[in-house]
C-alpha cells in the first residue's frame, strides 16, 4: 500500500495531527500575545484591556531599546557571516573527503549542540573569566596585570552563539555541495580555471540553495538566541530574546513584553525574506 | 594542436600501483585510444594528462613543453567527460565561452567563438538554452564544444559515449571522429568498450594492471595480439590449454595434437583461435578434428556453434549464414578445422 494514492481521507489524516499540535502549541499562544501586546500596563495593576499601540510606540521612541534591537541584529549578522565563511571550507571538506571516518567527522561537527548552553557558558567561565584558567595563567606568568574582560563582552557572544550556530551552517552547506557533481569542478579547472575562479563562477553558484537556507538558519538563531547571551553576556548584556523574558517575569509587564516579541518576530522574517529576495533576484539577473 | 609524449609514467597510492611506467607518444593530429577493462589505469593516465593526478614518477610533454607538475588550468587540455559535466545554472553558450572567458578573451570575440564552436557540433541553435533542456546527446556535443572552443593543444575523452544509447553513442561517435580529423586535432580517447575503439582510433593502446600491454593499428591487436589477454581483450577468442610439444605440434590437456607455427618456443602453452578461423569442412592442410554440435545460436551475419572436441574442451565458431537450412544442428557430429596460421600460441613458461 502507497499512502500517497490513497485519497484525501488518508492524507488528511496524516496531516492532523502535526496540525493541532501547532495549532495549539504556537498560534494560539501567539494570537494571545499579540491581543495582548494591544492592552495597557497599569503598575499595581498588572493589565488593564485596551486597543492602544502605545507599548509598540514606547519600544521605538526609547534609545535604550532601539539600542537593543540593534545590537541583536548586528550579532545575528556577524555571526551569519562568520558562520558561512568557516563553515564553508569545512562543510566543502565534509562533502568531498571518501575518508572511511566521515560519519566521524559529521559527528564530530554537531558534537557542539550535544553540549548544552549552560553547560558551555559554565565552561567558558572557567576558562576565560576573570579567575578563570586563561587570565590566572597570563597574571601568574606576569604578562598581564589586571585580568583581561573576555567574558561579558559583545565578543564573546558572537563567538558564543557562533559555536552554537556552525553546525546548522555546516549541515546546510555539506548537503548542497554533496549534490554538486566534482566533474563539474574539474571540468571548470580543465577550461583555465585557478581555484578562486572556479569558486566563484561554480561552486558557490551551485551551492546557493544551500547558502541561502543556512543562512537563513543562523540568522533566525542569532536574533532569537536567549541562553547564550544571558550566561555569557552577563546581566548587563542586553539582546532581544532576554529582554521579553526579562519584561515577562521580572517586570511583569505582558503587553511590553508582547509587543517587543512581534518586534522581535516581525523583524526577523522581514530581513530574512528581504535577504532572499535578494538573493534570488541576483540568481536571475546572472 | 601538438604532439603528446609520456614517458615512465606511473602513480602509485600508498602500496598499491594503478599506472605503471607507461610510455607513449602522440604525434600531432593522431586519435589515440587507451582500451582496457575498468581499473586497468587508463582513466588515470589520462587525468595525469589533464592535471588531476599528480604522477608519482614520468614525465608528460605537450607540444615539447614538460608539464608534469603544471596545474590543470594552466595547461592547454579541453576535457570530455563521461557524464558531460555542464555547468548546470549556465546557459549553452556560457558554458562554451567559458574557457574563454577565464583566457580573458574580449566579450564580443567570445560570444563569436562559442557560436562558431557551437556551429561545429550543430547545436547554434540552441545557445540561450540550459543543459538541462537538451538531450543527452547534445549535452555530450556541447561539452565537445565547449572542449574546442578553447582550441586545445590535445583533446582529452574519458568515456564520453558511455552514458549515450546506442543510437545516439553512433552518432556522436561519428561527430568527434570528424572534428577530430577536421581540425588536425591531437586527442586521446579512453573506453573499456572495444568496438568504440576500433572504430575510432588511428592507433589503440591495450593497458591491464596498470600497464601497457600492446600499442598498434586494429589490424595488429586482432591478427597478431601480443599475449593471451589482447587475444582475449580485443575480439573473442576460444582458448585451448596445453604444451609445445615439439616444433609446430600444440598437445591440449584433453589430447589433441594440433599443428602450429613452427617457431612457438616449447612448453606449456595457450592457443587462442578467433571463431570465424574455424571452419566445418577443413581443408587438406589444415588441423581436422570431429565433435558434436552442443550449442547454436542465430546472430543474423553469422550462425554461432559450439562445438565439444573432447570431455574437457570446446571451441565456439562462427560461420557465416547464406541462408536455408543450418549445416549442422544441435546434437549432430561434425568435422571441423581451421588452418596452423589461425592457431595463435602463447607461451606460459615462466
Amino acid at each position: 500500500m502507497s499512502l500517497g494514492t490513497q485519497g484525501h481521507g488518508t492524507a488528511a489524516g496524516l496531516v492532523t495531527p502535526a496540525t493541532i499540535f501547532v495549532v495549539l502549541t504556537l498560534l494560539v499562544p501567539l494570537a494571545l500575545l499579540f491581543r495582548y501586546s494591544l492592552n495597557a500596563f497599569v503598575p499595581g495593576q498588572f493589565m488593564v484591556d485596551a486597543l492602544t499601540l502605545e507599548n509598540y510606540v514606547k519600544f521605538f521612541t526609547d534609545p535604550f531599546y532601539t539600542a537593543v534591537l540593534w545590537r541583536t541584529f548586528r550579532i545575528a549578522l556577524l555571526v551569519t557571516v562568520i558562520c558561512l565563511f568557516v563553515g564553508f571550507p569545512l562543510a566543502y571538506v565534509l562533502a568531498r573527503t571518501r575518508s572511511r571516518y566521515k560519519n566521524l567527522l559529521l559527528i564530530g561537527v554537531v558534537l557542539p549542540l550535544f553540549v548544552g548552553n549552560a553547560v558551555r557558558a559554565a565552561g567558558w567561565m572557567v576558562a576565560f573569566g576573570a579567575k578563570g584558567v586563561v587570565n590566572a595563567s597570563l597574571m601568574g606568568l606576569g604578562v598581564i596585570a589586571t585580568p583581561l574582560d573576555i567574558m561579558f563582552t559583545e565578543t564573546a557572544v558572537i563567538i558564543g552563539i557562533t559555536a552554537v550556530n556552525l553546525p546548522f551552517m555546516v549541515l546546510s552547506l555539506q548537503s548542497v555541495i554533496e549534490g554538486i557533481d566534482r566533474s563539474v569542478e574539474e571540468a571548470a579547472f580543465n577550461l583555465g580555471a585557478p581555484p578562486w575562479r572556479m569558486i566563484g563562477r561554480v561552486l558557490v553558484p551551485l551551492a546557493a540553495p544551500g547558502i541561502v537556507a543556512g543562512c537563513i538558519l543562523t540568522f533566525i538563531l542569532g536574533m532569537n538566541a536567549y541562553a547564550t547571551p544571558v550566561l555569557i553576556g552577563g546581566p548587563r548584556f542586553q539582546t532581544m530574546g532576554p529582554l521579553v523574558y526579562g519584561q515577562f517575569v521580572e517586570q511583569n509587564n505582558w503587553p511590553f513584553g508582547g509587543a517587543i516579541a512581534f518586534i522581535l518576530m516581525t523583524a526577523t522574517l522581514l530581513l530574512t525574506m528581504a535577504s532572499s529576495l535578494l538573493l534570488r533576484r541576483r540568481r536571475v539577473a546572472d | 594542436m601538438a604532439r603528446l609524449e609520456l614517458s615512465g609514467l606511473s602513480k602509485t597510492y600508498g602500496a598499491v600501483t594503478t599506472v605503471r611506467d607507461v610510455s607513449l607518444d602522440v604525434p600531432d593530429g593522431e586519435f589515440l585510444v587507451l582500451l582496457g577493462p575498468s581499473g586497468c589505469g587508463k582513466t588515470t593516465t589520462l587525468r595525469m594528462v589533464a592535471g588531476f593526478v599528480d604522477p608519482s614518477a614520468g614525465r608528460v610533454t605537450l607540444g615539447g613543453e614538460d608539464i608534469t607538475h603544471r596545474p590543470p588550468w594552466r595547461r592547454n587540455t579541453g576535457m570530455v567527460f563521461q557524464n558531460y559535466a555542464l555547468f548546470p545554472h549556465m546557459s549553452v553558450a556560457e558554458n562554451v565561452a567559458f574557457g574563454l572567458e577565464m583566457r580573458k578573451v574580449p566579450k564580443p570575440e567570445r560570444e563569436q567563438r562559442a557560436l562558431a564552436a557551437l556551429g561545429l557540433v550543430r547545436l547554434s541553435q540552441y545557445a540561450a538554452r540550459l543543459p538541462r533542456q537538451l538531450s543527452g546527446g547534445q549535452q555530450q556535443r556541447v561539452a565537445l564544444a565547449r572542449a574546442l572552443a578553447i582550441r586545445p593543444d590535445v583533446l582529452l575523452l574519458d568515456e564520453p559515449l558511455s552514458n549515450l544509447d546506442a543510437k545516439l553513442r553512433e552518432e556522436v561517435r561519428v561527430e568527434i571522429r570528424q572534428l577530430q580529423k577536421q581540425l588536425g586535432l591531437t586527442a586521446v580517447m579512453v573506453t573499456h568498450d572495444q568496438e568504440e575503439a576500433l572504430t575510432m582510433a588511428d592507433r589503440l593502446v591495450v593497458m591491464a594492471e596498470g600497464a601497457i600491454r600492446q600499442v598498434g593499428s586494429q589490424q595488429d591487436l586482432y591478427e597478431r595480439p601480443a599475449d593471451r589477454f589482447v587475444a582475449g581483450f580485443v575480439g573473442r577468442s576460444t582458448f585451448l590449454q596445453g604444451r609445445v610439444a615439439e616444433p609446430g605440434v600444440f598437445q591440449t590437456e584433453g589430447g589433441l595434437r594440433l599443428a602450429c607455427d613452427p617457431a612457438a618456443r616449447s612448453g606449456p602453452a595457450v592457443m587462442a583461435v578467433r571463431p570465424e578461423a574455424i571452419h566445418l569442412h577443413p581443408g587438406a592442410e589444415d588441423n581436422s578434428l570431429s565433435g558434436t554440435v552442443e550449442f547454436t545460436s542465430y546472430l543474423g551475419p553469422v550462425l554461432e556453434l559450439h562445438v565439444r572436441l573432447s570431455p574437457t574442451e570446446r571451441v565456439v565458431l562462427h560461420m557465416p549464414n547464406r541462408g536455408g537450412t543450418p549445416a549442422a544442428g544441435l546434437g549432430e557430429s561434425v568435422t571441423i578445422g581451421w588452418p596452423r596460421a589461425a592457431g595463435m600460441v602463447f607461451s606460459e613458461a615462466a
